[in-house]
């Protein structure tokens, strides 16, 4: 087995809780106009390391459709592995929370037409870097994550920046030291 | 914490600077082929007055605002912003292509140039504009193009006024290495 999905495979093991999330997602920068609205999904898993912090490995998928005129599926996907540190500001590992990440762009390709209405696959990886913040609540016991963030996947001297909005139900595998879910 | 935090926005700061997307930027480094910054001209005389526009490294223009470029928008728009105003011609076409372009009069209004205020038009049947793209190689058309226009004189929302037909004559028209934008 390849390390990295080992050692993917080995966090998820400890991880205390897990994250799956799906949201709506906007390209945003220079000539992405003709993006719409696009959608993410990600699974997540935190490992408390203080009352009101975890550690967080998330991998997920990026989706955007790109509206060129010419009818087809032209768009961009990408699928980031990003690590990064939740806090929540009140330090009780519920309520709001900020969230940096950095990582990196597993696979990336964009779909197009050029001028001379060719199909291009442009494939490509990068650096990716998140800034996120979000709210941990429950409804009646159940516990959700809703949450924004903007996030940048940088390669070939460019960027694709996108906003994400987002709401996840996540499962915890232990408890901290504390009452919890 | 805070050093992570601090770390992670500086580099969000700085990445959000990069003016392009990732396959803009390929893109441009495939179309420029390793040769470097690229000059675009465009000239053309209006009545026997010549008017010209040089843009150097023409490929790091912003696609949304340019000062000389052609855009994709259906079919395709090019467009300068010169001294003397705005000079536009719009490809009707779903694929740009080395090849020659008309536009009549007869097919409806259509607006071409401003010139020091002044807006031409193709308006009367006989009125005309046409494009030669010679060449068409790493994202760049070349070419040429001539006219016959007729000057908007009076704006209305019910009916515009006309000068004399075909009283704006374009000759010696040219573009060199103008980039296309998608």
């Amino acid at each position: 087995m390849p390390k990295g999905p080992l050692a993917l495979a080995v966090l998820l093991a400890i991880a205390m809780q897990a994250n799956a999330q799906l949201g709506v997602t906007k390209m945003v920068g220079n000539n992405t106009s003709q993006y719409t609205t696009g959608f993410t999904a990600f699974v997540k898993a935190g490992y408390p390391v203080s009352d009101g912090s975890d550690i967080t490995l998330e991998i997920g998928a990026d989706i955007f459709f790109l509206n060129d005129g010419y009818g087809t599926a032209d768009g961009t996907i990408m699928c980031p592995l990003v690590a990064g540190y939740r806090y929540t500001l009140n330090g009780t590992g519920e309520g709001f929370y900020v969230e940096p990440q950095v990582g990196f762009n597993l696979a990336g390709v964009t779909s197009l037409h050029d001028a001379s209405g060719n199909q291009i696959n442009l494939n490509y990886h990068g650096v990716v870097f998140a800034a996120g913040a979000g709210y941990l609540f429950n409804v009646w016991h159940a516990p959700f994550d809703l949450n924004l963030r903007y996030e940048t996947v940088v390669d070939h001297g460019g960027s694709n920046n996108f906003i994400s909005l987002g709401i996840s139900r996540y499962i915890t595998f232990g408890k901290r030291n504390k009452q919890d879910y | 914490m805070k050093l992570f935090l601090v770390t992670a926005v500086i580099s969000i700061l700085l990445s959000a600077c990069l003016k392009q997307s990732i396959p803009d930027a390929m893109l441009a480094k495939e179309n420029s082929g390793g040769q470097g910054d690229v000059t675009a001209t465009l000239s053309y005389k209006i009545n026997g007055n010549a008017v010209n526009l040089t843009v150097p490294d023409a490929e790091s223009q912003d696609p949304n605002s340019y000062t000389l470029g052609c855009t994709k928008f259906g079919g395709y728009i090019f467009d300068a912003e010169t001294s003397t105003g705005e000079f536009t011609y719009n490809f009707f076409s779903d694929s740009l292509t080395v090849g020659h372009y008309s536009y009549f009069g007869s097919y409806g209004d259509m607006f071409f140039i401003d010139y020091n205020g002044q807006d031409e038009y193709a308006h009367y049947a006989t009125d005309s504009m046409s494009f030669n793209v010679t060449s068409y190689k790493n994202g760049l058309i070349s070419g040429n193009f001539s006219g016959q226009l007729s000057p908007l004189v009076s704006a209305s929302t019910i009916n515009n006024i006309y000068g004399a037909p075909g009283s704006i004559l374009i000759t010696d028209g040219s573009f060199q290495n103008v980039p296309v934008f998608y």
